[in-house]
């Protein structure tokens, strides 16, 4: 019916002007998994440290690794 | 399973009456909430606070005990406070208010729709409707700096009501 | 499994806000300890220290270097997600470490850096030089904080010394979220000023090893390094359980960047033999070395991609990073860590790490005798290799909610030189036999 095929393309534009403006990504409420300790970019910094520095000492090339996001995006 | 015309209608209906507050929302949420996830107009004539949590949000942690302060402090003075869960599971959210009891009402949302139908863009997220039934003020996140900020803006609203409700 | 999830949630539950460069940064500039990104906070949230604690092994085969390491990161938050960091480290190394030179089929002998000293290496054997006794000190201390609701402002210095050399350096960051925190954009700076007093001068550039007690081949006393790193990243957060990064880094250095200690050796280029020499009155070098010399300046770039994907419990982080720079160098870096969960409490993540690299323009096995180009190096770490790091680590969570780890790696380096680097019957295997050595890493994380 023509009445609920507008209907659908309603709702599809209700919908995108609700959600991100991203396509990428999770609402803020679905970072459960992301807010894991195990799941961030740099589970160990201690760690991270000290390998650096191994591999710094007996390598030519060091560090990249970076900083910032990922993780329960909260406040 | 739609089968019968008048169940279609109904069923549309009901699409558009949704879609019109997907998109309205905040602005209308109190407004027309009979068709709402989450229903407070049985709550008009009080001081609203949804609250948006979950126990793997640290902030959120932390403004669960200041909420429950609040609630003890204003209960009597028209003070609602409802926690929304965020968990994805119920015994997520249960383990954890083992460990922090509250005295506000906890509403879970396993699927995340109250959120959705909030248009919830931070965790957590604090929503505070006043004696109208009016969207007064939307918070982004918990600051334990603006504690008394947040405080003053709860008195302003559960005064304003009770001189209204006075004179009824 | 609930109340599993929520104690493990305890201790996970970060207060998510975007990391620090101090970790990023101050590693690449060489200091020894970073700080977090995000930090493990209690369910009472009552501000307390969290402390990281970590004992390090480090030994090569071979009587070459060995390394023991004491490190402790303490962090405490402050209202509102303001994270102060504090790093200490203490490093005692020992052993050997290649000079350079190359074996040769007849007795070698040294003067040490000091030229108080000369010291003989059978034939055969691959030169050493031991004179690597020292406790480095590094310290690293770090604030972090919000700035408004999407920006997060990091700054940071790090500090360490041991008995020839000193960094002092500075960091700062600022990353802002976008797209309800779905992507991250990240841009860091880190400067630092180091210094070297080399045991018995800088030698000057190419100079020929004296005798016992000759420092006339030796320069300044003292000498400079200064280090710029740039940083600009993303973070994107692809669906619930894929996260990844991509950052680009630009690093520049400048001064005095040889290693003051290490030579070539001087060789026939026809029967690769070293060539030799008569040692002063007193002892001294029997064949010809020269000490090495590196451009004084160097330009990093390197682009890092980081996938961690969860898998029902599980988490697989990769990584890779391409490094090129302007001394020819190119290398590439793949490293891939599985966290198996064994039971509630306890995990294993095997590792593998796999790094090649090409050679410095200006590396050189050996010095043909009567070359004498501007720039020299034999020192390994600028050679062409291959190395793989395979290593497992298995962690727990205590009763009292602390968190112990043990780690095993081991890491190999296999060279490759150039036909047109070897004379006479100079064989690879020989001149650059590698490297082999085992990492045994203990942590241990507590809260105050």
């Amino acid at each position: 019916m023509a009445s609920t095929r507008r209907l659908a393309l309603a709702a599809a534009i209700a919908m995108l002007n609700g959600t991100a403006c991203s396509s990428l990504g999770v609402e803020p409420w679905e970072r459960d998994v992301l807010a894991r300790d195990e799941m961030q970019l740099v589970t160990d910094p201690v760690q991270a440290s000290i390998d650096d520095h191994i591999y710094f000492s007996k390598e030519a090339s060091s560090g990249g690794r970076g900083f910032g996001g990922g993780g329960c995006g909260c406040n | 399973m739609i089968v019968t015309r008048a169940q279609r209608r109904v069923a549309r209906g009901f699409l558009a009456a949704s879609l019109l507050l997907v998109s309205l929302l905040p602005a209308v949420a109190a407004a027309d909430d009979s068709a709402a996830l989450l229903d407070i107009s049985k709550y008009r004539g009080k001081v609203v606070v949804v609250d948006f949590w979950a126990s793997w949000c640290g902030p959120c942690r932390r403004s669960l005990p200041w909420l429950d302060g609040m609630q003890r402090k204003y209960a009597d003075d028209g003070l609602v406070i409802i926690g929304v869960n965020e968990d994805n599971t119920s015994e997520a959210a249960e383990a954890f208010l083992q460990n922090v009891p509250v005295d506000f009402e906890i509403v879970l949302d396993l699927a995340g729709d109250i959120a959705r139908e909030y248009e919830l863009i931070a965790m957590p997220s604090t929503y505070v409707f006043g004696r109208d039934g009016k969207l007064a003020s939307r918070h982004l996140g918990f600051k334990t700096a603006k504690q008394d900020e947040y405080e003053a803006l709860l008195r302003g609203l559960l005064d304003t009501g009770t001189a209204a409700s006075e004179r009824e | 499994m609930a109340a599993t999830d929520n104690k493990r949630k305890r201790r996970a539950g970060a207060p998510q806000v975007p990391g620090n460069i101090v970790q990023g940064l101050a590693a690449a500039t060489c200091s020894l300890l970073g700080t977090a990104a995000s930090m493990p906070v209690a369910a009472e949230e009552e501000p307390q220290w969290n402390f990281d604690t970590a004992l390090l092994y480090y030994g090569e085969s071979d009587e070459r270097v060995q390394d023991l390491s004491f490190n402790v990161l303490a962090r405490r938050m402050f209202p509102d997600d303001k994270i102060l960091s504090l790093g200490l480290g203490v490093d005692s190394l020992t052993g050997a470490s290649p000079s350079g030179a190359i074996p040769q089929n007849e007795v070698q002998t040294f003067t040490r850096p000091s030229g108080d000293e000369v010291y003989p290496v059978a034939p055969g054997e691959l030169p050493l030089d031991d004179t690597f006794l020292d406790t480095r000190y590094a310290l690293t201390a770090g604030w972090q904080q919000p700035i408004g609701r999407l920006y997060t402002g990091s700054a940071g210095i790090s500090f360490s010394t041991e008995y020839d050399y000193t960094h002092a350096g500075v960091n700062f960051g600022i990353s802002r979220d976008f797209n309800k925190r779905n992507t991250t954009v990240s841009l860091g700076a880190a400067i630092a000023r180091d210094q070297l007093d080399p045991v018995g001068g800088a030698p000057l550039p190419l100079a020929v090893m004296g005798d016992l007690g000759d420092l006339s081949n030796r320069g300044e006393d003292t000498e400079e390094k200064d280090v710029v790193d740039l940083l600009f990243g993303v973070t994107q957060v692809i669906n619930e359980r894929f996260l990844v990064q991509v950052n680009y880094s630009l690093s520049d250095s400048s001064g005095y960047l040889n290693d003051p200690y290490k030579i070539l050796s001087v060789v026939d280029p026809t029967t690769g033999n070293a060539i030799a020499r008569t040692p002063g009155p007193g002892m001294g070098p029997l064949h010809e070395y020269r000490f090495e010399n590196r451009p004084d300046q160097r330009r990093k770039h390197s682009v890092f991609l980081q996938g961690k994907y969860f898998m029902d419990g599980k988490v697989l982080d990769m990584s890779w990073r391409y490094m090129t720079d302007d001394w020819g160098i190119d290398s590439h870096t793949l490293d891939a860590t599985f966290r198996w969960p064994l039971g509630e409490r306890s995990w294993l993540e095997p590792h593998l790490r796999l790094y090649t690299q090409t050679e410095a323009d200006f590396y050189r096995a050996s010095l043909p005798a009567g070359e004498l180009p501007a720039y020299a190096s034999a020192d390994y770490r600028l050679a062409a290799f291959d190395a793989f790091t395979a290593g497992i680590k298995y962690g727990r969570r205590t009763s009292s909610d602390n968190e112990l780890a043990i780690r095993l790696e081991y890491y190999r380096q296999d060279g490759d030189i150039p036909g047109d680097q070897l004379f006479g019957d100079h064989s690879s295997d020989v001149l650059y036999p590698g490297l082999d050595a085992i990492i045994v890493n203990l942590s241990y994380g507590f809260d105050l």
